[in-house]
């Protein structure tokens, strides 16, 4: 399983490109020296207690732009991979496994999970899974291992008819790929053998928690009428796999199919609007998890443009919505009409990537320096950052676990900057490795070769210090960090060039797996980055061999510590990972801006449940409104 | 009559034609295949390259133009992989709403255009001729999303008397009588449209009284209102009839902006969203049906011009 390439447009503005204009010029006139929230915490705001008498009634809940769901049922493909639609409108009817976020923490919430957490035996090749009892469908029918056990086979089914069918799906890599044979002994335990001793906190975190039980006596057929097959029967799995999946592509009857009625989560689906998004979710009576005494019907709104969400907020016309980047300044005037509001940041890391693959000047032999990645990363002031362009509602990253939220997993250097801001503390860096270092100019390496005081391997005399950095235009923040990391780095004779385009265009250019023919057509690239998983292993991003290493960056002992963070059997072998690639810095890693929500002061529940929006979770059955 | 009308056709085809190759030649260079919307970011080469087999999407690209326009003439524009849904069917959910809001606010445009127009012609230079255009000028100049912002801020937030949003019903019964929710969009748009036709009308009226005919019909001592109701109008109104065909294509699609502040969803909507999402089957489709539209615009817009001018043939 690797990170999922972090939805960065959802959490801030994709207004009207005009109106995002227009924001942006209030955004812009907030100087280095603006903001007032301490950055470090990365929390925006407070959540209060649970308070006030519930009471029966509809939670309106803004869906941010382009989250519309377009899939429904738990296998979800590649092309219908959002946050929103998976974790969100998915996990309101079918639960997974394991529930992985507490609050604000990536960790798995033992009450919220349909199992017990799982054993580990023979060398981490054998997993046993103990179902609960208490949870059942909702008409009755208790959810037992063999809904688990039929997911995995659908999921077999679907990903050898194409990979593309499971938007996580990573080819030989957990699961279904590791699965050699499952099994289901009796209702309660599921049976795994894996083809490889796995690292057991990244399976279960990682992988069970993608196992979203599926009712097997209402889903395993291949026609409407059709009798329930042996899904355990290869072809049989196919032919289900195709009637199931065919039924979700059909987004016009999503609220009138009963197969999706058939639900073990807390909210059952009654209405969908396959035009604008717009759905309605009735509470399951029968549902048996942690619950409020008044379990709210939840009505999704969306909203096409940030304007026009925040537009709702302002009118207060839902219930809980977020405020967008561009509006920060005016959390005042939503806090005035009767909202609450609380921001944090996504659990993963936003990059500027390097190209270690880039000749253009011998800019791949100079970024394979770590004193010059070390330099770059000096250069970066990520408080000063968070402070003028995101209005103080932001959090730092050093590395790929970022300093918040906080993970059994943060290494220390994840909440101590190793490379803390300092012009100065980069001129020394260069200077020492032979750098004649011309503040305002272009600093040229003096002193060739590999030796003690030298510039390092491939880069002859004379080498100057110049590169582009292609990067998104949307949102706005990205290039005004980038901005003010250019003019410091302009201090230290670094002359960088800054290139916008639109997000497919730098991927197009800048994702090099896929487009080689561009190599030597950026040094750096900044177009977002990752969620992280529960379990924060880089595998796939910093491995050599990673889909996503666009880079190409190339480190024996990264690679050996992302295997263990895999495959080892010591459950905090990422902490190590994380450690050493905050030190290694294979890419500039940048702060990452808060998820604000914002909910009315009649809607109360768990805090963690209230905290957890943040991170893109919708617990509402945790909440209810008040009198 | 009937040759022109043959000529007009095969001009159209020519047209549509140019126009459809061009656009699938750019879509092609800028997005050869759908594969990554399809098979997500971390496809290898190798499921790519067995989609675009597949999927014909490896073809040369003049081999897909036919595909598509084969499928095109059949009814089928398409299939929008990012939203589960073919191009015809998001369409045929949209075009009604879209179609309601810019006919609404096209007829009422014009009604009041027209009156406007002739009354600053006759009231040339006087202080409500001077009121009205600077009236006129204002809203011309001002950025459309501004005046949404600012009406959605004043009349929906600070005073909540309308809607901040358009209706998100499917019902089109609804939609039409959701005055609350339908004035705001309606009135905006309506107030930007006014301020070009009603200064398209005034600039036609006042030629048109300066001409002999009007000169000879006071002379003749018509009453001023027949003068300005029999000569005047219909002559100064020629004008308004090719830019009201120009404006044709807008009913379905001209409302981009207006459709993403006001969160209403119709063609406009779906076509930003579009822009964003990088869906190009129905950028595509869009154009296309953007261009036929201009073509049949114009063409009733020559045949209306020699209904209400008579001297005018079409040869």
């Amino acid at each position: 399983m690797t990170s999922s390439r972090r939805p960065r447009t959802l959490v801030v503005c994709v207004a009207a490109a005009a109106t995002a204009a227009a924001m942006g010029l209030a955004a812009c006139s907030a100087g280095k020296s603006g903001g007032s929230i301490n950055s470090s915490s990365g929390a925006f705001g407070t959540v209060p207690t649970a308070s006030g008498t519930p009471t029966a009634g509809t939670i309106t809940w803004a869906e941010p732009p382009g989250s519309a769901p377009t899939w429904i049922f738990p296998i979800t493909p590649g092309a219908d991979f959002t946050v929103y639609s998976t974790d969100d409108f998915s996990y309101e009817s079918w639960r997974p496994l394991y529930w992985t976020q507490s609050g604000t923490s990536p960790k798995i919430d033992q009450a919220l999970s349909l199992a017990y957490l799982p054993t580990y035996s023979n060398g981490d090749k054998t997993v046993t899974i103990r179902m609960k009892t208490n949870y059942k469908w909702n008409d009755g029918q208790p959810v037992t291992a063999s809904d688990s056990l039929f997911f995995l086979d659908e999921l077999k089914a679907a990903v050898k008819e194409s990979g593309s069918n499971w938007g996580q799906y990573s080819p030989g890599v957990g699961i279904p790929d590791q699965v050699v044979s499952a099994s289901a002994p009796n209702a309660t335990t599921l049976v795994l053998n894996l083809n490889k001793p796995v690292n057991p906190t990244w399976f279960t975190e990682n992988n069970l928690a993608q196992i979203q039980p599926m009712p097997v006596y209402a889903w395993a057929k291949s026609s409407a009428t059709g009798p329930v097959l042996d899904f355990t029967n290869p072809a049989n799995a196919k032919a289900i796999y195709d009637f199931l999946a065919k039924a979700s592509g059909s987004t016009g009857t999503y609220a009138t199919n009963p197969l999706w009625q058939v639900v073990n989560g807390p909210y059952r689906l009654t209405a969908f609007n396959n035009t604008t998004g717009a759905y309605t979710m009735a509470p399951n009576p029968s549902y048996d998890g942690p619950k409020s005494k008044v379990v709210p019907t939840l009505q999704a709104v969306p909203y096409t443009s940030d304007t026009a969400e925040f537009n709702a907020v302002l009118s207060k016309s839902v219930d809980i919505g977020y405020i967008p980047q561009t509006d920060v300044p005016q959390i005042s005037r939503v806090k005035s009409s009767g909202y609450h509001v609380f921001g944090y940041p996504d659990w993963g890391f936003d990059y500027v990537n390097y190209n270690f693959a880039d000749k253009t000047g011998d800019f791949n032999n100079i970024i394979n320096q770590l004193y010059v990645r070390q330099a770059l990363a000096h250069l970066e002031d990520e408080a000063g950052y968070v402070k003028a362009f995101f209005h103080g509602a932001g959090g730092l990253a050093y590395g790929p676990v970022p300093a918040v939220p906080t993970s059994p997993y943060s290494p220390a250097n994840a909440v101590k900057n190793p490379y803390p801001f300092s012009i100065t503390a980069a001129a020394n860096l260069l200077k020492s490795h032979g750098w004649k270092v011309v503040p305002g100019g272009v600093s040229t390496c003096a002193k060739p070769g590999t030796g003690s005081g030298e510039c390092g391997s491939g880069i002859p005399a004379g080498t100057k210090l110049t590169f582009n950095v292609l990067y998104v235009n949307d949102p706005a923040i990205t290039g005004e960090m980038l901005t003010d990391w250019a003019s410091d780095a302009k201090k230290v004779g670094i002359a960088v060039t800054l290139q916008a385009g639109t997000f497919n265009h730098v991927v197009d250019v800048a994702d090099d797996p896929g487009s080689p023919k561009t190599i030597n057509q950026w040094a750096m690239s900044d177009y977002g980055g990752f969620t992280d998983e529960p379990y924060p292993t880089t595998f796939g991003i910093f491995n050599t061999s990673g889909s996503d290493n666009g880079g190409f960056y190339n480190d024996a002992e990264a690679n050996k510590l992302i295997s263990a963070s895999v495959t080892g059997g010591n459950p905090n072998a990422v902490k190590a990972e994380a450690s050493y690639l905050t030190e290694q810095q294979p890419s500039l890693f940048q702060p990452n801006i808060d998820f604000i929500i914002v909910w009315k002061d009649n809607v109360s529940g768990q805090p963690a449940a209230i905290q957890a929006m943040t991170q893109y979770y919708l617990n509402t059955e945790l909440m209810y409104l008040t009198k | 009559m009937s040759a022109y009308l043959i000529r007009r056709s095969a001009t159209a085809i020519v047209v549509l034609f140019g126009v459809s190759v061009f656009i699938f030649l750019m879509l092609h260079v800028i997005y050869p295949t759908p594969a990554i919307d399809v098979l997500g970011p971390h496809a290898n080469k190798f499921s790519i390259a067995q989609w675009n087999r597949q999927h014909g999407f490896d073809d040369p690209w003049v081999v897909q133009y036919l595909r598509y326009i084969n499928q095109v003439l059949h009814g089928n524009l398409g299939y929008s992989y990012k939203l589960n849904q073919s191009v015809a069917s998001l369409f045929h959910e949209r075009w009604e709403r879209s179609a309601w809001l810019s006919g609404v606010t096209l007829v009422l445009s014009i009604v009041i255009a027209v009156p406007l127009g002739i009354y600053q012609a006759i009231r040339r230079n006087t202080l409500g001729d001077g009121i009205l255009t600077t009236g006129a000028f204002v809203t011309y100049a001002m950025p459309d999303f501004f005046l949404y912002l600012i009406a959605i801020d004043l009349l929906a937030i600070s005073f909540p008397i309308f809607s901040f949003e358009g209706p998100q019903t499917t019902s089109m019964i609804s939609i039409i009588f959701d005055f609350r929710a339908m004035t705001l969009p309606i009135v905006c748009l309506t107030l930007l449209n006014l301020a070009g036709y009603s200064r398209y009308m005034r600039s036609a009226a006042i030629d048109t009284l300066a001409q002999d005919y009007i000169k000879a019909a006071r002379a003749k001592g018509l009453p001023e209102r027949l003068v300005l109701l029999r000569h005047l109008v219909r002559n100064a109104f020629l004008p308004m009839i090719t830019l009201i065909g120009l404006s044709i294509p807008d009913l379905l699609a001209g409302n981009l902006i207006c459709e993403a502040v006001f969160n209403f969803p119709g063609l406009g909507l779906l076509f930003y969203n579009s822009l964003g999402n990088a869906d190009y089957p129905i950028l595509l489709a869009y154009t296309l049906v953007g261009a036929v539209l201009v073509v049949v615009g114009n063409f009733v817009a020559d045949i209306a011009l020699t209904v209400a001018d008579p001297r005018i043939r079409l040869v």
